[in-house]
């Protein structure tokens, strides 16, 4: 009876196409709504911007013209363009080196055993946990040139030539946004490592320390080749969301002094809603498309091999 | 003996030490604030930092100003649709995707993910053009929309894993009584996956209540503008009157505080799951 049921489905396609389609109604009406959604959003307005990226298009009647590749070929001539494209590697490499210094610094501290250091750990979340607005405003107070609380405590302490306008500073301003940022970003760094150091098996430590390894040894040797694939996913994530940084700078230092801390993101913003030069600001997104979508295949193919424990 | 006793002490103390320098970095900015929150006027250049003198007329100021019940009010509405509607449709996908394999199962699950991982700078511009052509730029709607497209990824990619991990069996009983998918999982999955849909609802309202950029392009005037664009244009004649700004900032972080302390560890959890499934 089986084996006969068997044949049945391999001979006849239809009747079991209509099998699993009912089989799958449940599914389909399921995933409906999610899909739906995210081909609306993602799909349709893809479409939409490359076809903005290849004409003229006038605002604010959205009259469109034909023009080729116009639009890439004036944002890829724009004189700032080199200084945002440099600015916005210097703040992705800086951020990230800081988040990490600071975020494995914590989960190495935290992922000891000591008295009090869930409640420490919790203290250490708090910058992550902020909106990144209020966070912004909090730097901006401390960095205030004049009465900022960074400067009034380097002119207390015998350090006042070190003070300085550190957000209008072309010198410092990007370099003092990272800062906040690696503020507000590496807690999440930490709880993800962390995360991954609390499943190490402890007999691994214990066999290593039966063979005389130091603690450094013992970090070298098993932590940092447990760790590397979380550690992979974690970089591959932070350069994604470096890349869409935008808030603390926007309201630190609006990109300024003279674009010294415009990256990528400030400058479509300014592209599309200062100069309202959409077909530009659409070329761009279309080039960044691109490159996020390399991002992506080599995304999944890390977290394929993370999965499958192969990295 | 002792040798391994004065490591293990020297090891304490460096921990502590380093302890100590992580939290003053992480709590100075937050501290500072909160003491210029506090500060009267006369107080508010001081480098006090327990102020002499202690009011909450900036906390009046910020509480009793229209503008702010009325950002207030945006960002409630914005965030609590956002979590109602992620988690609606959140569940819904992760089941089907948990539960039923179909054709394209899994490159529609990898392609969800991309979103995730989108970068939100480049899809600022798409995203103007379709909400324009919705005609529900400057809405709630079209805000909560625009969250809802990054909020889903991580719902369905979380939930799902929490589905997954139901024994299969207590369903396939409820089937033979005769249960519907529908009420299958109105009665069965979601009470088991209670912790998990809890966790994803404070992740959507705290991402709601405290995203900026979307936000600042997506809403407009005070009639959808939310708390955090509000913040930003924090300035009057006078200038920025630092003492109501730090006091609206710690106003404002106050829910995504306590979401974050009472989900502490569930959050740990979740992030460790979700790191390596993506």
């Amino acid at each position: 009876m089986n084996t006969l049921q068997r044949e049945l489905h391999k001979k006849t396609p239809v009747i079991r196409f209509q099998r699993s389609f009912r089989k799958n109604m449940s599914a389909y009406l399921l995933i409906l709504p999610c899909v739906l959604l995210l081909a609306l959003m993602m799909v349709y307005p893809v479409f939409q911007t490359i076809r903005f990226s290849l004409f003229d298009v006038k605002l604010p009647s959205f009259d469109m013209q034909f023009s080729g590749l116009s639009n890439f070929a004036r944002i890829f001539s724009k004189d700032e363009i080199a200084t945002v494209f440099s600015n916005t590697f210097v703040w992705i490499i800086g951020s990230i080196i800081l988040k990490f210094i600071l975020g494995f610094w914590a989960a190495i501290i935290f992922n000891t055993k000591v008295k009090g250091g869930v409640f420490l750990r919790i203290l250490c979340l708090l910058p992550w946990t902020m909106p990144s607005i209020a966070s912004s405003n909090l730097w901006r107070w401390i960095l205030q040139s004049d009465t900022g609380l960074l400067n009034e405590f380097l002119r207390s302490y015998g350090m006042g030539a070190l003070a300085r306008n550190w957000l209008g500073d072309p010198q410092t301003a990007i370099y003092a946004v990272m800062v906040a940022n690696a503020w507000a970003g590496f807690p999440f760094v930490m709880l993800m490592i962390l995360a991954a150091m609390q499943g190490i098996p402890k007999e691994l430590y214990e066999a290593g320390e039966i063979d005389g390894a130091g603690p450094v040894q013992l970090f070298l040797n098993i932590t940092l080749p447990i760790l590397k694939p979380i550690i992979i996913v974690v970089l591959l994530l932070q350069i994604i969301s470096n890349m869409n940084s935008f808030d603390m700078l926007y309201v630190l230092t609006g990109g300024g002094p003279g674009g010294a801390s415009e990256t990528l993101g400030l400058f479509i913003y300014r592209l599309g809603f200062t100069n309202f030069d959409f077909g530009g600001a659409s070329a761009i997104s279309i080039a960044l498309l691109v490159i996020a979508f390399g991002f992506f295949i080599f995304y999944s193919l890390m977290n394929n091999k993370v999965k499958r424990g192969e990295a | 003996m002792m040798g391994k006793k004065k490591t293990r002490m020297l090891q304490h103390g460096l921990v502590y030490l380093s302890a100590l320098i992580l939290c003053g970095f992480s709590l100075i900015p937050i501290l500072w604030g909160l003491s210029t929150s506090v500060k009267p006027e006369f107080l508010l250049y001081k480098p006090e930092w327990i102020p002499s003198q202690v009011t909450f007329q900036h906390y009046a100021d910020i509480l009793k100003n229209p503008l702010m019940a009325a950002y207030f009010k945006n960002s409630s509405v914005i965030a609590l649709g956002s979590t109602f509607f992620s988690l609606v449709i959140g569940i819904m996908a992760a089941y089907g995707f948990s539960r039923f394999k179909f054709r394209g199962r899994e490159t529609l699950l990898w392609s969800i993910l991309f979103f995730q991982i989108f970068p939100r700078v480049v899809i600022l511009i798409p995203f103007y053009i379709t909400l324009k052509n919705l005609n529900i730029l400057g809405s709630y709607a079209g805000l909560i929309l625009v969250y809802l497209i990054v909020i889903l990824p991580v719902s369905v990619w979380l939930l799902k894993g929490f589905i997954d991990k139901i024994p299969h069996e207590i369903e396939e009983a409820a089937v033979i009584d005769g249960c519907s998918t529908f009420s299958m999982l109105w009665r069965i999955v979601i009470p088991m996956i209670f912790p998990a849909i809890a966790a994803v609802a404070m992740y959507s309202f705290v991402l709601a209540w405290n995203e900026f950029l979307f936000a600042l392009v997506f809403s407009s005037g005070n009639e959808t503008r939310p708390l955090a664009v509000g913040l930003a244009f924090f300035i009057d004649e006078q200038g920025v009157r630092w003492g109501d700004l730090m006091a609206a900032s710690i106003l404002m972080s106050i829910p995504a505080i306590l979401v974050f302390s009472a989900a502490q560890k569930l959050l740990m959890k979740g992030l460790s799951e979700g790191a390596v499934k993506g």
